[in-house]
């Protein structure tokens, strides 16, 4: 009876020090001891508990400190010019601000650079989808030969070869080994602690903001689905750009050709109702993720609304909740008028979260510029 | 000369291949997967073979229609869920995912499928009026009779998973 009293003791004292539960590749569970310490994630209640982060890699905050190194890590790229931060810019919520980016060379990315936010809620990444975790989704950029050029194989035995990374990963891993595997770990736990949760719109959620009339209207109308029987206009943007987080995991065509230049999903599935179909983007902070699209086509939110406003393009792949939206009874679209668009402009500049766009935990921590 | 041609020919039949890769559709299924004995991969041949079951219920346009399909109790008998006799005990926590290719979701528990429990029959429905689903809501949709709204009406039905609720 002391025996097992004495194993429960120990255990509530040593267990804390442990660590975390790793998982090694042939599946079984070991405890590597290390006196990381687990961070905690703070979020409201609202956003919900369905959150993706894999079994192997929980967050510490040294892991999330190592991680946020590497994001602004040069060495990462097969030039030491380009990091993660060269197109995913806090300032511009971790977009890049044009249409296609750079990489190591003149050669620029087919897609937008997206908004890094909210990635916790995240369970298929990039503008198709294809990545099922940030794990998975780090590796891609890091390996693309005209964006940073380096698999992160070999970007980890580069910087085994600096003075600080062996120690940082120690802290992070429990040893000085450094794997493309860890490397694009760290990266993953500082990219689920880009949390946005301070807009005024969450304040006006929380009931300690007041939305001005302009504001209010362009709530009410991003909101509603129009209904011209009911007479209640509206531009049904919640249907896709709802809830608390203003992001649900959708993928749709969104009228922007009838026939795509880029068939999007249909590339990856090779199913006719998946051409020109892309992620719906969070609408966190999108006034400052211009310009807009999968291929940056629109450089304001005017052009935006415009585009859901009069100009959706007819295909067989178009999304079902973008047909026959109207707001005039048999009509064919919205038709907002110039009024409205601006309360939705004005609702949507609510949406910028100044607290995210600056927060220090996020910035670029190194002390000397690589 | 002869070498030229044939280096011309090589390239226009290079250029043949990856147009007909462009042009290679894939013909959709359905995946039932998760807690059953068979996991399926459904084409709509597969499901155009099996017992056809017709329903009528309102739409979102608030007028009703006929559709057609197969129930999801058949199909998840097809792939061995646990349905029928053995829907007792612990597989009362059971659930059923729905999946659509634009990424929403939703759920019903076994009970609410099976017939034993209920003479609510929710379908998965290929024709509308005797017609195929209208575009972007194809190739299969569920239908749900007698439900006020009709959110669970999943459109664009690519997977279902039966899972145990892990609490």
């Amino acid at each position: 009876m002391q025996g097992k009293l004495f194993i429960a003791v120990i255990s509530i004292l040593v267990l804390p020090l442990m660590g975390n539960l790793l998982l090694t590749g042939k599946g079984r569970p070991v405890y590597i001891v290390t006196d990381s310490i687990p961070y905690p994630l703070v979020y409201p209640v609202s956003f919900g508990n369905r959150i993706n982060i894999p079994a192997d890699n929980p967050l510490t905050r040294e892991g999330v400190f190592l991680g946020r190194m590497l994001f602004y890590e040069r060495l990462l790229s097969a030039n030491n010019r380009i990091s993660c931060a060269s197109c995913h810019k806090q300032a511009f919520a971790f977009a890049d601000n044009k249409a296609f980016s750079d990489g190591i060379d003149t050669v620029e990315t087919t897609r937008n650079a997206m908004s890094l936010t909210n990635l916790l809620w995240v369970r298929h990444f990039f503008w198709d989808g294809r990545a099922n975790s940030l794990e998975e989704q780090a590796a891609i950029p890091l390996s693309h030969p005209h964006e940073m050029g380096l698999s992160p194989d070999k970007a980890a035995i580069k910087l085994q070869h600096t003075p600080d990374y062996p120690r940082l990963f120690r802290a992070a891993f429990g040893s000085d080994s450094i794997t493309g595997a860890r490397v694009v770990k760290a990266i993953a736990q500082f990219e689920r602690t880009l949390i946005s949760a301070n807009s005024s719109y969450d304040q006006y959620l929380k009931g300690v903001y007041t939305p001005t009339p302009e504001e209010s209207r362009g709530m009410a109308l991003f909101m509603n689905n129009p209904s011209p029987e009911r007479k209640i206009r509206g531009a049904g943007c919640g249907h896709c750009h709802g809830g608390p987080k203003l992001y649900l995991e959708l993928f749709h065509n969104n009228g922007l050709d009838s026939i795509p230049k880029d068939r999007g999903i249909e590339q990856l599935t090779g199913l006719a109702t998946d051409r020109g179909r892309f992620r719906v983007p969070t609408l966190r902070n999108i006034a400052v993720t211009a310009p807009y699209m999968h291929d940056g086509r629109f450089t304001t939110l005017e052009q935006v609304l415009d585009h859901y406003s009069d100009h959706i393009q007819e295909s067989a792949s178009l999304s079902p909740v973008l047909r026959n939206n109207t707001n005039e009874p048999g009509g064919k679209s919205l038709h907002l008028t110039g009024e409205e668009k601006k309360d939705i402009i004005a609702f949507l500049q609510m949406l910028t979260d100044s607290a995210f766009l600056t927060n220090p935990d996020f910035t670029n921590p190194h002390t000397h510029p690589h | 000369m002869q070498q030229k041609h044939r280096h011309i020919l090589f390239v226009l039949l290079l250029l043949l291949c990856s147009y007909s890769v462009t042009l290679a559709q894939t013909v959709p299924t359905i995946k039932v997967e998760g807690e059953v004995t068979h996991p399926l991969s459904l084409t709509g041949q597969d499901l155009a073979a099996m017992k056809r079951t017709e329903v009528s219920a309102t739409d979102r346009d608030g007028k009703e229609h006929h559709y057609t399909g197969v129930a999801l109790a058949d199909i998840l008998q097809q792939a061995g869920a646990t349905i029928g006799s053995q829907l007792r005990g612990e597989n009362m926590a059971k659930y059923l995912l729905v999946k659509s290719s634009d990424g929403y979701e939703v759920v019903f528990s076994l009970p609410e499928l099976d017939t034993a429990f209920t003479n609510r029959i929710v379908i998965l429905a290929d024709q509308q009026d005797g017609q195929p689903l209208p575009q972007g809501k194809g190739p299969w949709r569920i239908v749900v009779p007698g439900e006020k709204r009709p959110a669970r009406w999943i459109w664009q039905v690519s997977t279902m998973v039966v899972r145990f609720a892990k609490e």
